[in-house]
């Protein structure tokens, strides 16, 4: 189940927005469908990314897959520990498992993205 | 679609069904393909195969008819063996991979792959009518499970009512009975498992065999972990390391280096389909192993067992470098789990700690070794890997050793 107050992404991203500062993470939909996550690249602090283009890389036993930043801005943080406990992606996707932090430099894109109710009735069309 | 006997038990069982090769297969069970692969090595994995084909050659002219369209030497069997072998292009190329068993005198069991069974059929069939042979095509009347890893013996011998499990070593084959149900049993499989077994079981009695196997202890495994734990073992899948190359053109058997166990000149053979084409490969091969590359036109990239040094994950089609220069393509690639396993054979123990790792097999330059520099192109980065013996050894029983 998809967690309210967040906002999120066709490609099943989800972006906590507090002020200025995003947190981007997996939701539970992707989790479950990429299967066991063996391998994830994430970005560095300091770098840019754009919202609706991939900023870091998840791959299961089966393939790779991008991970979208679904906003605009700079890399403040990442989940440095993530990468070596993907169990923790895996287990909680919307707490501990989150992905990098970003300062915004668009603060606007948000309205772009989906709410909690919308996204889950998106994923009725999913399969 | 098509479905296997097993159908209704890997639905029971949580199994997330996909179409494979016109299959509704399991591709994994709630236990996802990590877990299983692990189950594997650890203890003993259940695989439905029976979407494979199953044919049976009988008659007078039986073993002329595989000496010609077979490569191997089929006059090799005795009664109650089997061997790995090809079905060859006259080219010398590859038109499916195969096991041929002997259960009797002038009956013979041929097992393809799932996605060439149709195209092999036909084959075959073409060169029926020169022999004494009788082709059966037996695929949907008879059921075949492989139960692979360190505790499939125990559980097998806690089940048998009447017969012995084959002889010990890779390739021997016996009767056996469970649960008032006849299975015909070999010691073969495609995990690099050193114990491993392959049931042949009429249809009617299959579902009985497979709930006592499970009941037993042994985890059901997707095809999802059948490809990683042949890959691990670095077995070839025919589409992949044997047949057509990521162009469409044909690869020479000998790129793969399985072939030379699967191809034999032997006088008592005599002629058969691609055997001039194989010849000049398998002495090109040796010529390598000299140093001597001088006919590399021949096989000019052969398949390599590698795996990645620095971080990523090589998957099929990457292509890989040996400095600036495009050297082939990796055929198959991922991230393989292990056990970390202490102590010397035979007496490991297994910790509860596991690790994984990037493997793969490449098809690259003949000329390229351990010793060569090469990188896998991942996404936009180049990838540092190394061109290894093996990520597995499964030669001594009781278990298969990961290679880190």
């Amino acid at each position: 189940m998809a967690e309210q107050g967040l906002k999120y992404t066709e490609s099943h991203e989800w972006a906590k927005i507090e002020g200025n500062i995003a947190t981007i993470g997996l939701t539970d939909f992707a989790i479950e469908h990429l299967g066991d996550i063996v391998y994830l690249e994430l970005p560095e602090a300091g770098d840019d990314v754009t919202a609706g283009t991939a900023f870091g890389t998840v791959e299961s036993v089966k393939a790779a897959s991008d991970l979208n930043s679904p906003l605009s801005g700079k890399v403040t943080e990442i989940n440095e520990e993530l990468p070596d406990n993907l169990e923790t992606l895996q287990n909680s996707p919307f707490a501990g498992g989150w992905l990098v932090k970003i300062e915004l430099s668009d603060a606007s894109e948000a309205s772009k993205l989906m709410d909690c109710d919308v996204y889950e009735e998106y994923l009725k069309n999913q399969d | 679609m098509k479905r296997t006997v097993f159908y209704d038990k890997h639905i029971a069982l949580g199994g997330k069904i996909v179409d494979f090769s016109g299959w509704e297969m399991p591709i994994q069970y709630p236990a996802g393909i990590v877990k299983e692969h692990l189950a594997t090595r650890r203890n003993a994995g259940l695989f439905d195969v029976s979407h494979m084909g199953r044919f049976i050659i009988s008659g007078a002219g039986a073993l002329d008819f595989l000496q010609y369209t077979l490569s191997n030497n089929a006059a090799a069997l005795e009664v109650g063996q089997a061997q790995y072998t090809i079905i060859p292009t006259a080219s010398g190329s590859a038109i499916d991979d195969a096991y041929l068993y002997r259960p009797s005198e002038d009956e013979f069991l041929l097992v393809v792959n799932a996605s060439n069974l149709d195209k092999d059929w036909t084959y075959l069939n073409s060169f029926a009518a020169n022999y004494d042979v009788q082709l059966l095509n037996r695929s949907t009347e008879v059921a075949m499970i492989a139960l692979q890893g360190p505790e499939s013996e125990a559980i097998l011998n806690g089940l048998i009512e009447k017969g012995k499990l084959p002889a010990d070593g890779r390739n021997n084959i016996s009767q056996i009975t469970i649960s008032n149900v006849d299975i015909f049993i070999s010691r073969t499989g495609y995990t690099g498992e050193p114990v491993c077994f392959e049931l042949f079981i009429e249809n009617a009695g299959a579902c009985a065999i497979w709930d006592a196997l499970i009941e037993a202890g042994a985890e059901p495994v997707g095809l999802g972990a059948r490809d990683t734990l042949r890959l691990e073992g670095s077995l070839p899948l025919y589409g992949h390391e044997m047949g057509d190359d990521i162009d469409g053109n044909e690869m020479p058997l000998y790129a793969c280096p399985l072939a030379k166990f699967a191809v034999s000149f032997d006088e008592v053979k005599g002629d058969f389909i691609g055997k001039e084409a194989l010849q000049k490969q398998a002495n090109a091969i040796a010529e390598y192993k000299d140093g001597n590359f001088s006919n590399k036109a021949i096989v000019p990239r052969t398949i390599k067992t590698i795996k990645l040094i620095d971080k990523g994950i090589a998957r099929a089609g990457s292509k890989v470098f040996a400095g600036d220069k495009e050297v082939g393509y990796i055929t198959s690639g991922t991230m393989v789990p292990y056990w970390i396993i202490e102590g010397e054979l035979p007496d490991v123990t297994f910790t509860d700690k596991t690790g994984n790792r990037a493997i793969g097999l490449a098809l690259i330059d003949c000329e390229l070794n351990k010793d060569s520099d090469i990188t896998v192109q991942v996404r936009n980065k180049q990838i540092k890997a190394q061109i290894v013996i093996n990520n597995l050894k499964g030669r001594k029983p009781p278990v298969a050793l990961p290679v880190v």
